[in-house]
């Protein structure tokens, strides 16, 4: 007699379609020709990403996943193509279309051969789930991993994200004269 | 036989329970809207010397009933110009999030029926106050796609500030919640209602209680801070293009929220379900907490107007946001030190 583990069980099942709708959302943002549901199919995809990282575990990556990439930054995506106003594209053949597919066909034969060369094998790490759970939790895990080892690469990224975004600002600025002054 | 079914489901009875207070919270949150909306305007009544809701039963109770069956009936009409299955999802996307963020709100200590210890909370996450603003922050998603599939400039308007105004306010609600994570050193909203058990955070962390409430009435859309569903001149937002039921979840959408919010600032700034020292249940003193707060947000919008919308930035990003972000280094300098 076997033994049934339904948690197990609704474990493998969860991850399994989680993992398929994220395939799927995907292949949604690269074929659907309506721009603000490419921008939908890809905030799907964030948030399986996120429920994928949930069910392995790492709850602060799931709850950073889902704040900074399906809340803000697709956020401002949606923004701009409500600015914009999301016209839906007309396909017709082309040479690129045709290079794009013979690119998508490569990727697609290279992900089936790295399938079947070998069976994936998970990261090894300082940290498994047992020593997560003597440092309390993913958060701190993280946090203590990111300040002690990784601190110096840490503060690099983060200078290098200031300097981008003094940059954006140095490149889109404009002249600006309050409507008043310009009526004079 | 029932000992075999009751053998196989006794390592589940976690998700039993766990279902079953789901069930439970849901229900109850959205039979506080109906409520809430009474309370609002029999307050905004007085408020504004008038009488407020008061022919349909004692004291206008009835009305709110009336309300939602006149709603339930009336006819859902969508322009052919729209985007049908956008505009069914919208205000389904911000009823759900209103609903999922209440999941990791703890309302009292653990209680033991029938020999189970119970947590009054749906989830114990410990990263709670994260998954709060994960939540919440998908909540704009319903408005911008309101806008966005309504086909109307008044809609589009409303859904485009509204995610303007968003995100601006999430910086500050979260640098000001990040303060009171600094002090407790857990992101995990139970703890922090312990570490408060002999005084409130309100006390040591005033700034950060005042950044906090000013940004959650302006993440909930209310006024002084409702610019994406100004009536005067965008008629009404993101929702104009809506009618009956549809319409009412954008307002359920909005009251759960207040909800929500009050309870976070109870959570992080009141102390909680902790009486300090008045006799009363810890739920007791939980909900008459959120209660209070939910008066002050009703409070607030009939004394203020609503502030012009370039205001709004400026205030957010050149006062709100500088204030906060020195708040947060000067309490976690004090804490290091």
């Amino acid at each position: 007699m076997f033994e049934l583990d339904l948690f197990e069980l609704t474990k493998a099942t969860v991850t399994t379609l989680v993992g398929l709708t994220a395939v799927l959302a995907s292949l949604g943002v690269i074929l659907c020709s309506s721009p603000i549901y490419c921008a939908l199919y890809l905030i799907g995809h964030m948030i399986c990403l996120a429920l994928l990282f949930l069910l392995y575990n790492a709850e602060f990556v799931a709850a950073v996943q889902i704040i900074v990439y399906a809340g803000a930054v697709m956020i401002l995506f949606l923004f701009i193509i409500a600015l914009l106003g999301g016209k839906k594209e007309i396909q017709e053949p082309s040479t690129e279309r045709s290079i794009a597919i013979a690119f998508v066909a490569t990727m697609l034969g290279e992900l089936f051969l790295s399938a079947t060369v070998g069976p994936t094998r998970p990261i090894e790490g300082a940290f498994d789930a047992q020593t997560v759970a003597e440092v309390g939790g993913s958060a701190k895990a993280i946090g203590l991993e990111l300040f002690s080892r990784h601190v110096v690469a840490f503060e690099l990224a983060s200078v290098l994200l200031l300097v981008a975004a003094v940059g954006i600002i140095c490149l889109s600025k404009f002249s600006y004269v309050p409507l008043r002054r310009r009526m004079k | 036989m029932i000992d075999d079914v009751i053998d196989f489901f006794e390592p589940y009875t976690y998700l039993i329970i766990g279902s079953v207070k789901a069930f439970v919270i849901a229900g109850a949150l959205l039979g506080i809207v109906p409520a809430l909306v009474w309370l609002e305007r029999r307050l905004m009544g007085r408020f504004q010397v008038r009488l407020g809701p008061n022919r349909v039963g004692p004291f206008g109770l009835g009305q709110p009933i009336s309300d939602s069956i006149k709603l339930l009936f009336k006819e859902s009409i969508i322009q052919s110009s729209a985007d049908k299955f956008l505009f069914h999802l919208a205000p389904a996307i911000v009823v759900f999030t209103a609903i999922v963020t209440f999941a990791v709100i703890p309302f009292g200590e653990p209680v033991k029926i029938f020999g189970q210890e119970i947590g009054l909370w749906v989830a114990n996450v410990n990263i709670g106050l994260l998954f709060v603003f994960a939540i919440s922050g998908m909540g704009v998603y319903g408005m911008v796609l309101a806008g966005l599939s309504s086909n109307n400039k008044y809609s589009l308007m409303g859904g485009l500030r509204s995610s303007a105004q968003m995100i601006s306010y999430e910086l500050t609600l979260g640098l000001a919640a990040l303060s009171i994570v600094v002090l407790t050193g857990s992101l995990s909203l139970i703890d922090m209602v312990t570490s408060q058990d002999s005084y409130p955070n309100i006390l040591i962390q005033p700034l950060a209680f005042l950044l906090f409430f000013i940004a959650g009435i302006a993440e909930t859309n209310r006024a002084p801070f409702d610019l994406p569903e100004a009536e005067q001149e965008l008629v009404a937002g993101f929702h104009t293009e809506y009618t009956g039921m549809k319409f009412a979840m954008f307002f359920m959408g909005e009251y759960i929220n207040m909800v929500t919010m009050s309870a976070l600032v109870t959570l992080l700034f009141l102390g909680g379900w902790n009486a300090y020292g008045v006799p009363v249940w810890p739920i007791v003193a939980f909900s008459g907490k959120v209660l209070f707060l939910l008066c002050v947000f009703i409070w607030l919008r009939s004394t203020y107007p609503r502030i012009r919308y370039d205001r709004l930035m400026t205030f957010g990003w050149k006062v709100l946001v500088p204030i906060s972000l020195l708040n947060l280094l000067v309490t976690s300098v004090l804490v290091v030190l």
